[in-house]
């Protein structure tokens, strides 16, 4: 606002006279949390952040350099470069079925998850009933189940559904793993969703299931990322659902194709850094595309929920 | 808003249906212990790689092979992570869906048995092309190992061997002898040392894998050549408590401080970078070694010989083919077992693993006499200049005393955290107790 508007407006005029002498001096740092950080020298952030890149880096680089250097190499940088590794987990190991394979059960248990997470969701923030509260109590609890405990009920049940070497009992089991977390998430973002928008379509002559999709979902995208890449990105990385419930090879996943790459006695690094790159690219990609929606999906979520 | 009390109740008979069903579902799954059927010798049979992926190549030729040779019997084959297979068998014996066949080691072949997972093979092997053609001592270690005294439940393929991995070209330039006995071995490990210019002469397991090779150095120096004196483990033997308080004092001394954490991953890719002037690990790993070094630079030679002039190292893994008691088609997979362990496959699969085969004629093939380190090994086991320690695989806490227990026991030694003699002294009581136990079930 100038100095014109506000006199222009009046304000000027509310406020106590300016005392005598020389004017005050423009404050230079904004309030707040902004002035504290104004206050810190630029090097005091870049080169921690910089060391924590470099820390967090390493690995990564260390993993692409056996990845595209020649077996036998000891070359620290990646030159000459070589796709000799890429080739062979690709084509003679099988990871374009793997990849192929992560891919379905990712996607799938993104879709999976997201939809049922939204329907519970919706219920939790939405609907009051009895056992409202134990429920939330028991989805809580759920998450102190490590998986391996139920690795042979879920086995039993699936041998019995004759769902077993079936992609679908992976994206069951890793959906189930995934939906109290999800639930809890989108339940949370809901409830920040005024439920006077909802009712306003009501009166317009909207259904419930109408107003949840022109009103309430539009609003919950950050959260329906956050939820979705979490989701994807747990499925793709997950190994023990995959390797106990898959036993045939081209129904097998990622994870489980850089496990092979481990024998009992001897390792192919070059192969298992391909792998682990192959691996990698999904993930980072989904991270490169959503990191704005994510980091705003979750803080809503975790601060305002 | 609230949900009514219509919509609860269809809540309620939703949760409760969903229960009932995953409970009768639960309540019809089979178990491992189902005796299964001998079949008709054709039809699918399903075979789980124990090493799925290094060797899968090799294995599906020989299933090609069998395929050919047996037009009516199609092989499916499953590779599983070495790692995982014990667990991947467990969850299998226990919620049903075991291979027909499937390859066993034994160092986890008595966890199976005691759950009857697998059946004997005495009288199949007997009236098949086997008969006298299986490697005595290979054949002695299956059956310890399962613990059911002469009774054999798989069928050995192959033995790796402990080796003493050496950089030629560092022990020419530094004019040593190659590390034959444990006298030149430590000398080496020293002279070979250049910690300032990240140069060492050994590198020591101290991760996943640490006990066996520490067995190893400890048996080999002290000339102890039985496990067990009566019920009492000779493990804690003031002989080699000395023995091991010699080798773990190589630890940062001649060898990277990283080492505490060494798996056999690390320790192979740090010999194979050429830091590195001796390595502790068996055959599996001479291919890696071939490719990253080539064939002048490194050579092996078996665990060193000790101060008494005999070479005594501990007993190593045997692999084998084991048949599934809950096979619906059990004639078909022995026929396949037969076949992997003939002559053609078995020396096949053994030329591609580096590894000694288990088939007396396969043994005896060429390809042997050109893989030097893998000779000497075979020697070693044949000749009778080696003396083996039989480990107590058969104990069914074996593995548990061997790895969870032990492992991070092993690194507090490394660490100076605790002592040899409380190392070995914690451990030995700990198989006392295991080998009590497994008498008064009735075995030994």
């Amino acid at each position: 606002m100038t100095a014109a508007l506000a006199e222009k407006n009046g304000t000027r005029a509310a406020r106590p006279a300016a005392p005598e002498g020389p004017p005050p001096a423009t404050p230079r740092r904004r309030p707040g949390r902004e002035r504290a950080f104004d206050d810190v020298p630029r090097w005091q952030i870049y080169v921690p952040l910089g060391i924590y890149l470099v820390f967090t880096l390493v690995p990564f680089y260390w993993m692409f350099l056996f990845a595209v250097r020649p077996a036998g190499s000891t070359s620290l940088v990646p030159w000459p470069m070589t796709g000799e590794h890429f080739s062979k987990v690709w084509n003679e190991r099988s990871f374009a079925v793997f990849f192929q394979n992560s891919m379905i059960v990712g996607v799938c248990t993104l879709v999976a998850t997201t939809l049922v997470a939204l329907a519970g969701g919706y219920a939790l923030a939405r609907f009051d009933f009895r056992i409202k509260n134990g429920f939330m109590l028991a989805l809580l609890c759920s998450q102190f189940i490590p998986g391996a405990l139920m690795l042979v009920p879920l086995f039993e049940i699936f041998k019995n559904l004759q769902m077993i070497n079936s992609l679908g009992s992976v994206v069951i089991a890793e959906t189930v793993f995934q939906l109290p977390l999800s639930i809890i998430l989108i339940s949370g973002f809901i409830k920040n969703v005024p439920p006077s928008l909802e009712e306003a379509a009501w009166v317009d002559g909207c259904s419930r299931f109408r107003a949840f999709c022109a009103v309430v979902l539009p609003l919950l995208r950050p959260g329906l990322i956050a939820v979705g890449s979490f989701a994807f990105v747990h499925s793709w990385n997950h190994f023990l659902f995959a390797l106990m419930f898959l036993s045939e090879q081209d129904k097998q996943t990622i994870p489980v194709g850089l496990n092979t790459l481990i024998g009992a006695d001897s390792v192919d690094l070059g192969a298992l850094a391909a792998g682990g790159v192959i691996a990698a690219v999904p993930v980072v990609i989904v991270f490169a595309f959503i990191q704005k929606w994510l980091i705003t999906g979750f803080s809503a979520g975790a601060v305002k929920g | 808003m609230n949900i009514s009390k219509t919509q609860r109740g269809r809540a309620t008979a939703a949760v409760s249906l969903a229960a009932v069903l995953a409970l009768t579902a639960t309540a019809c799954g089979d178990d491992g212990s189902d005796s299964g059927k001998e079949g008709s010798g054709k039809g699918e049979i399903t075979f789980w790689d124990n090493n799925g992926g290094p060797r899968t190549a090799v294995w599906k030729e020989i299933i090609q092979d069998f395929e050919k040779k047996y037009p009516d019997i199609k092989v499916k084959y499953v590779p599983i992570p070495i790692a995982d297979v014990q667990s991947k068998y467990d969850t299998a014996i226990a919620g049903g869906g075991l291979p027909d066949v499937g390859g066993v080691g034994t160092a986890y072949l008595a966890n199976m048995v005691s759950q009857e997972a697998l059946t004997p093979l005495n009288d199949r092997i007997k009236d098949s092309s086997l008969n006298g053609k299986l490697v005595e001592g290979m054949v002695e270690s299956v059956k310890d190992a399962a613990g059911r005294g002469d009774e054999m439940y798989t069928v050995p393929t192959s033995a790796n061997n402990g080796a003493l991995w050496y950089r030629t070209d560092l022990f020419e330039a530094a004019g040593l002898d190659a590390p034959t006995t444990w006298a030149k071995f430590y000398k080496a490990a020293e002279k070979l040392t250049d910690s300032d210019h990240n140069k060492f002469g050994y590198t020591i397991r101290g991760g996943a894998g640490s006990i066996a090779q520490a067995l190893d150095a400890a048996y080999g120096q002290s000339g102890i050549t039985e496990f067990w004196n009566g019920d009492k483990t000779t493990l804690n033997d003031p002989k080699n408590v000395a023995a091991l308080e010699k080798y773990v004092a190589l630890y940062k001394k001649t060898t990277p401080s990283a080492d505490v954490n060494n798996d056999f991953t690390k320790m192979v890719a740090q010999f194979d970078t050429g830091t590195i002037g001796m390595l502790s690990h068996n055959l599996g790993s001479y291919q890696d070694h071939l490719k990253a070094l080539g064939k002048d630079k490194f050579a092996g030679v078996p665990n060193p010989i000790g101060d008494g002039g005999t070479r005594v190292q501990v007993s190593n893994p045997v692999d084998g083919l084991g048949l599934f008691r809950s096979s619906k088609n059990k004639t078909a997979a022995w026929k396949f077992i037969e076949f992997a362990a003939s002559h053609e496959s078995n020396s096949k699969w053994n030329e591609s693993a580096g590894a000694i085969p288990a088939n007396t004629e396969a043994a005896k093939d060429p390809w042997i006499s050109e893989a030097a380190p893998t000779e000497l090994a075979a020697k070693a086991l044949t000749d009778g200049s080696t003396k083996i320690v039989q480990l107590p695989y058969y104990l069914p806490d074996w593995n548990n005393i061997s790895k969870a227990d032990n492992e991070p026991e092993f690194q507090k030694l490394l660490l100076g955290k605790t002592t040899a003699k409380d190392f070995l002294d914690k451990m030995a009581d700990e198989l006392n107790k295991a080998q009590k136990e497994w008498k008064e079930i009735g075995n030994g």
